[in-house]
């Protein structure tokens, strides 16, 4: 029943491999799991559901995707009491209002047919996503799907396996070229079996320093060679720590900005006490990092 | 799924049974014959069979790898449906099994739901494959689980424990796997169950008294008593949030805002509803000198309040002393370090009508014991006279949602709520729980959480 990807597509993602390579080029550095469960993604086609700690590159990992794609994404972030005016369409109020009043006031005959017309649609997201012309199937984010209420995700999920939404004043939308989808989740509520059950899953593990190294490498080009390697060893350190906030890739890569802006080569411990600000974002987790002092987190680095 | 129902399951070929408790997972193709077990893996013959399999493997065919892995993995109690079966079948056309790394992150997209999942699916992954491929081929892998329970809650674990490189690779550790038909861990509710059963593999500390539990084992204690977790009835807030629901009432003001846009015609009506919030906890600690045994462990409890359940803590003897802010400190050493400092009283007599006096005049009726789950922890042997208790106690009554008393000496057989100022003050009390050991406590948690109408165990 299902035909797997287009043709364009697999000729774009042959493999796992090649995948993993178009999104390293794209600065975006995966390891083979989330490369396998991106690649799966793309070509079984199914949605799937990222998970893992805040800051390891969720949504970062869907932007990446649709550049190696070379296709457009559409993200919707959920929240609490999100409801489908704003995730999928919405007729704009205002404007027919304004296109009564204009017509009234200079006699012109205003059929209703016009006044749903589809320049009165707004439309959001997953309208977008399901109309995409191509050539390529656009990349569809819901990003925090776990905030939405659990009525809207499976209204959500069942309007994606439709790949099809039905206006009522204008008919029905067919996609000509469905969705990839990618949900991400920070787990602050279990997500439904019904979801669960029909996505792809990939837990996206914390890196370790080498790779963090990498990234800070790639996105602070200016930072002295050894820093980004010292700085990502002292991040991982500290994630060892019981802290409210643990600090992400993002945190190490602005602290090696930090450290480049005041033009610093090398990790030191009066440094670290200038900047604890960059990595630790909380009072509590202050108290217990300078409890461990400086010194703990630059020294005997492995 | 039960662990009795051992029948193996012919697939296409290919059979797959699976022994009590997942330890035994048999893969026959035909007629050949393989046994991967994580006990027994060299067992007499298997050696051959498995090289028969490891040349085989590369070309099985999907369709049936994938049902009888499926199979293995539902054994093992993690759910997983014949579509995904299905679905795996396509998922190896397109990654085909080269070698260990593909076939395991193929197999793990497709088949694991969520987190909690993946030690078990690793346990499975290597009891199917492990042996039967070359291990050559997972180097540089980096799906090493992580030890089960090893965080109860969501939050990174140190990294430590989390594999960082290939280096690790070799200290893979064996994960205990759940019995078949047990949760998989993706049970909502059961989380303090969980930990409960999780945190300790000291079973019989568990039903000791704390006062009979020697230094080592009260620090062990203590780390196991500050991860309960403990949580209150909830109230409705006073404030609202738009819902999506028509049967919740409607919001007039925003219904108006909206209005504004749409030329004063109410289009689109909003409903709203209020919110829940938790209870606030507040935990009344006696550190009076007949209470010594049970203090420290009584304190890492208010701790773990303190920093979990945003509860409010004060210690009493001849005076009381709000320690919510000492604890608040992560450093579970340091909160108790400055907690003692400030607790000039430590050990002293027992000023019980005073210090709850206190308590009502500075802090409760100024709003922290309004509408609050007040815990005392005391054995009830005061100084002042019953009627002063009972006086104060009534005043606290009549702010607090539940008074729950926690009397570690309540469990002595003998025992009769005859001392004065436990006598005065039982009348007002909802709940009267013992919390003298590990499992007393979960008593303790359960009268916290219990709400007024339902739970009156005096």
């Amino acid at each position: 029943m299902r035909v797997g990807a287009e043709e364009d597509i697999r000729e774009r993602v042959p493999d796992v491999d090649s995948l993993m390579a178009a999104l390293n080029d794209g600065d975006y550095l995966t390891d083979v799991g989330l490369a396998t469960a991106l690649f799966l993604a793309v070509r079984l086609p199914q949605p799937i559901l990222l998970e893992g700690e805040p800051g390891v590159g969720k949504t970062e990992a869907a932007k990446a995707l649709a550049r190696v794609l070379d296709t457009p994404l559409y993200r919707l972030q959920c929240y609490e009491g999100i409801d489908s005016g704003e995730a999928l369409y919405e007729w704009n109020y205002p404007r027919q209002l304004l296109g009564i009043r204009l017509a009234e006031a200079s006699h012109v005959e205003l059929a209703e047919t016009e006044l749903f017309g589809s320049e009165y649609l707004l439309r959001r997201p997953l309208l977008r996503a399901i109309e995409h012309a191509g050539p390529r199937p656009a990349v569809l984010l819901l990003d925090e799907i776990d905030r939405a209420d659990a009525e809207f995700e499976a209204f959500t999920f069942e309007l994606l396996a439709e790949a099809a939404v039905t206006i009522p004043e204008l008919g029905t939308v067919r996609a000509t070229h469905p969705p990839i989808v990618i949900l991400t989740s920070n787990r602050t509520r279990d997500l439904h079996d019904a979801l669960t059950r029909r996505c792809l899953y990939h837990w996206i593990d914390y890196p370790g320093p080498q790779r963090i190294a990498e990234i800070v490498r790639r996105r602070v080009p200016a930072s002295a060679g050894r820093l980004a390697l010292e700085a990502a060893s002292a991040v991982t350190k500290l994630r060892s720590l019981d802290l409210a906030k643990p600090p992400g890739i993002a945190e190490a890569i602005d602290w090696v900005s930090a450290m480049t802006v005041l033009g610093i080569e090398s990790l030191d411990a009066p440094i670290v006490d200038q900047t604890w600000g960059s990595i630790v974002k909380n009072r509590d987790d202050l108290d217990l990092a300078c409890a461990r002092g400086a010194a703990w987190l630059v020294g005997e680095r492995g | 799924m039960t662990s009795t129902s051992r029948a193996p399951v012919e697939l296409r070929g290919w059979s797959v049974s699976v022994g009590k408790d997942a330890d035994e997972v048999e893969v026959r193709p035909g007629g050949t014959r393989a046994i991967a077990s994580r006990s027994n893996v060299a067992a007499a013959g298997a050696s051959d069979a498995r090289k028969a399999i490891a040349r085989a493997v590369p070309a099985v065919e999907a369709a049936a790898l994938g049902a009888a892995f499926t199979t293995a993995l539902r054994w093992a109690g993690v759910a997983a449906s014949p579509d995904r079966a299905a679905r795996l079948a396509e998922a190896l056309q397109l990654v085909p099994p080269s070698g260990r790394a593909p076939l395991y992150w193929a197999c793990r997209v497709v088949l694991v739901s969520s987190r909690e999942q993946v030690p078990v699916f690793d346990a499975v992954f290597a009891a199917v494959f492990d042996g039967m491929l070359d291990p050559a081929d997972s180097r540089g892998d980096t799906s090493a689980p992580p030890a089960v329970g090893s965080e109860e809650r969501i939050r990174a674990a140190p990294p430590g424990r989390r594999p960082t490189g290939a280096a690790e690779e070799d200290s893979r550790v064996p994960v205990p796997i759940p019995a078949p038909g047990g949760d998989g861990g993706d049970e909502p509710g059961r989380e303090r169950e969980a930990v409960l059963a999780v945190a300790s593999p000291d079973e019989h500390l568990h039903e000791t008294s704390f006062a009979e539990l020697d230094s080592d084992e009260i620090d062990q204690m203590r780390q196991l008593v500050r991860r309960i977790v403990l949580s209150t009835p909830e109230r409705l807030s006073r404030r609202s949030r738009p819902s999506a629901r028509s049967n919740s009432p409607l919001d007039l003001r925003r219904t108006a805002r909206a209005a504004g846009r749409t030329g004063g015609d109410p289009l689109r009506l909003v409903y709203a509803r209020r919110r829940l919030r938790a209870r606030r906890l507040v935990l009344l600690c006696d550190v009076s000198g007949s209470m010594e045994p049970y203090t420290r462990v009584f304190l890492s409890l208010l701790q773990g309040a303190v920093t979990g359940a945003r509860a409010e803590a004060f210690v009493f003897s001849t005076r009381l002393t709000r320690l919510t802010r000492q604890l608040a400190l992560r450093d579970a050493d340091r909160a108790l370090a400055r907690a003692a400092a400030s607790t000039p009283d430590w050990a002293g007599g027992t000023r019980l009508a005073e210090s709850i006096r206190r308590f009502v005049d500075d802090h409760g009726r100024r709003g922290l014991a309004r509408g609050a789950v007040i815990v005392i922890l005391s054995d009830g042997w005061a100084q002042d006279a019953p009627e002063l208790v009972a006086a104060q106690m009534a005043r606290l009554r009549r702010l607090a949602y539940r008074i729950i008393w926690v009397n570690p000496r309540k469990v002595a057989r003998d025992y009769r709520p005859l001392v004065g100022g436990m006598a005065a003050a039982l009348p007002y009390c909802d709940a009267f729980v013992s919390g003298h050991s590990y499992a007393a406590l979960a008593e303790v948690a359960a009268a916290i959480r219990a709400d007024r109408k339902r739970y009156s165990p005096l």
